[in-house]
């Protein structure tokens, strides 16, 4: 590999973010026809019901394998931001998103092994591995077998209130995916990160 | 001779009266009432031979107070206007009518009952030499109201009997929600009327009130009910004095809520239950302006079944005010679906606004990246 390559994503962490990826694009279609069953001719609601039970099953397994792996490995911290450098860091990494990047400026973020996500990042995506991300699959359960569940459906305030944390998530994730996918054409070429996120390794420019 | 005519003018005229009378009440021909039959089979211990029972006998005992509870007795139906071929007691034999009876006519009462049922698979299983009789479901003596009888009484009163839905519906994603909360007739019997029924529920016991408990806590009685909630006066509860009942119950007992239902109207189409026309297309329940929610109705169950019911807005099965119930797509509450508007569209149009300028400054990127080199 050329000097300006660097090993960033190693292999367990690739296959996990690619059956995530599927999932949660599958999700997100499957829940649209389930919400929408009138209205969208994706797949018959009964069929859309069952992948949407079984995908959230590979995802919630995915998930076990994400964790197990950084946990295993101690590079869980990378996801907790610096609490002493956090504030400026996102100002100027939003700064970057919002003006920087559109005169040429270079990412202010260096990522490295132990370094990968930038301020914003790991703000996005603490909040989303370890609070969104649960929530929406201990939701999926509870949703799953809501009369095996029932007690614990009752005690969470009844099944209106579990479907809006369900719904209100899945719509979150929907719009994540969509600002997720166009991020990662901010590199330094459009396909870099997608690229990257196959092969483990991001090229420095 | 004139005296003779006096008299019997008088005597043919009473005569023709009292037929006249006998004939419109045969009761009074009979003079059979049910007392005298439960004066026998008020005993428990009542039998008959070449039974099915234990020792080949049979148990001829009715229970009289459960019989009183019965739909029958409310109507004042006597035991001989079923059992026909009774018309008099003779108390000098041992058995005083006769030993066979004749089988019970239901269709003479029940017209439009029998006729759907005799065109329906069960009915039609008779060309195979099998009679399905209308007590097998509906029992003998001790038929009550359905309107009152919740989605599991109704299914382990008549269909579960025989059969075990969890081996006919393995197409059926989230069985045991669908088992629970709709009726099997709403499906299989597609002529049918459809209603969801809102009944009170106490969630710690997990037992439905009766209307006279809900009642009692509310404080009103059967007549006051619908005058307190139904403020504007319209006839129909809805979204906002249901909302204001809510609150008046979790004032009162917090353990109170709402268990809705998907049921059939009682009717003789619930019996036109047929193979191969079972309401298998999901989207007609589980679309938002499904036919399947017209009819919502509160309904307060009495002490002999019978029901006093109040009709609900329809829009009152998306609020939170009815936490406990929600059918995908069919009820979902639309400000969630603004919410997701927002966030979606919102990403999309942060994305096309982000790409618009990256594209537009490409230009000047260019140029600052020539200028470097």
């Amino acid at each position: 590999m050329s000097e300006n390559k660097i090993y960033i994503h190693p292999a367990p962490v690739r296959i996990w973010h690619w059956i995530h990826a599927a999932g949660i694009v599958a999700l997100v279609l499957t829940g649209f026809q389930i919400r929408y069953a009138e209205l969208l001719g994706i797949m018959s609601l009964a069929d859309a019901i069952t992948l949407h039970n079984y995908v959230g099953f590979v995802v919630i397994g995915d998930y076990f394998i994400w964790l197990g792996y950084y946990l295993g490995t101690g590079k869980i911290k990378i996801y907790f931001p610096d609490l002493r450098t956090f504030v400026p860091d996102a100002i100027r990494q939003a700064t970057y998103y919002g003006y920087g990047i559109f005169k040429g400026d270079p990412n202010p973020h260096v990522m490295t092994p132990d370094n990968k996500f930038n301020a914003m990042q790991q703000k996005a995506y603490v909040g989303l591995m370890f609070l969104l991300l649960p929530a929406q699959m201990i939701s999926g359960v509870l949703l799953w077998r809501v009369k095996g569940f029932a007690d614990y459906v009752n005690l969470l305030g009844g099944i209106k209130i579990i479907d809006t944390i369900h719904v209100i998530l899945f719509f979150f994730f929907a719009s994540f995916l969509v600002a997720h996918c166009y991020l990662a054409t901010l590199g330094h070429t459009p396909l870099a990160h997608f690229k990257a996120m196959f092969t483990g390794y991001e090229e420095h420019h | 001779m004139k005296k003779m005519k006096k008299l019997k003018i008088p005597t043919r005229s009473i005569g023709v009266c009292l037929l006249v009378v006998f004939c419109l009440w045969p009761g009074l021909v009979l003079a059979l009432d049910n007392a005298e039959c439960l004066d026998c089979h008020g005993d428990e211990g009542l039998t008959r031979e070449n039974g099915s029972g234990d020792n080949g006998s049979a148990s001829l005992y009715v229970d009289a107070d459960k019989f009183n509870h019965s739909v029958h007795h409310m109507n004042d139906i006597l035991c001989v206007d079923c059992h026909a071929d009774i018309s008099a007691l003779d108390y000098d034999n041992d058995l005083p009518h006769p030993r066979e009876l004749a089988g019970v006519d239901c269709a003479a009462c029940h017209e439009e009952a029998a006729a759907a049922f005799g065109d329906s698979v069960h009915g039609k299983i008779k060309s195979k030499g099998i009679t399905m009789t209308c007590y097998a479901c509906h029992d003998y003596h001790y038929v009550t109201h359905l309107a009152a009888a919740s989605v599991a009484e109704r299914e382990n009163n008549f269909c579960a009997k025989c059969h075990n839905p969890y081996q006919s519906h393995e197409w059926l994603p989230k069985q045991a929600e669908h088992f629970a909360f709709v009726e099997c007739t709403v499906c299989h019997a597609p002529g049918v009327q459809r209603h969801i029924h809102l009944k009170f529920f106490d969630l710690v016991t997990n037992t439905f009130y009766k209307g006279e408990e809900i009642l009692k806590i509310l404080g009103v009685g059967y007549d006051e009910f619908m005058p307190m909630v139904d403020t504007n006066k319209d006839g129909i509860i809805d979204k906002a004095e249901f909302e204001i009942l809510e609150l008046m119950l979790r004032q009162k007992n917090d353990h109170a809520t709402f268990h809705a239902e998907l049921v059939a109207e009682v009717e003789a189409a619930a019996h036109k239950v047929n193979r191969g026309v079972a309401e298998k297309n999901c989207e007609k329940c589980h679309a938002a302006d499904s036919p399947y929610f017209n009819s919502v109705a509160i309904v307060l169950t009495k002490e002999d079944g019978s029901v006093d019911q109040h009709q609900v807005d329809r829009a009152v099965l998306e609020s939170y005010s009815l936490r406990h119930f929600y059918i995908y797509a069919g009820t979902r509450v639309k400000l969630l679906d603004k919410i997701g508007i927002i966030l979606i569209g919102g990403a999309v149009a942060g994305v096309l606004g982000h790409l618009t300028i990256r594209i537009l400054t490409i230009r000047l990127r260019r140029a600052r990246k020539n200028t470097k080199t």
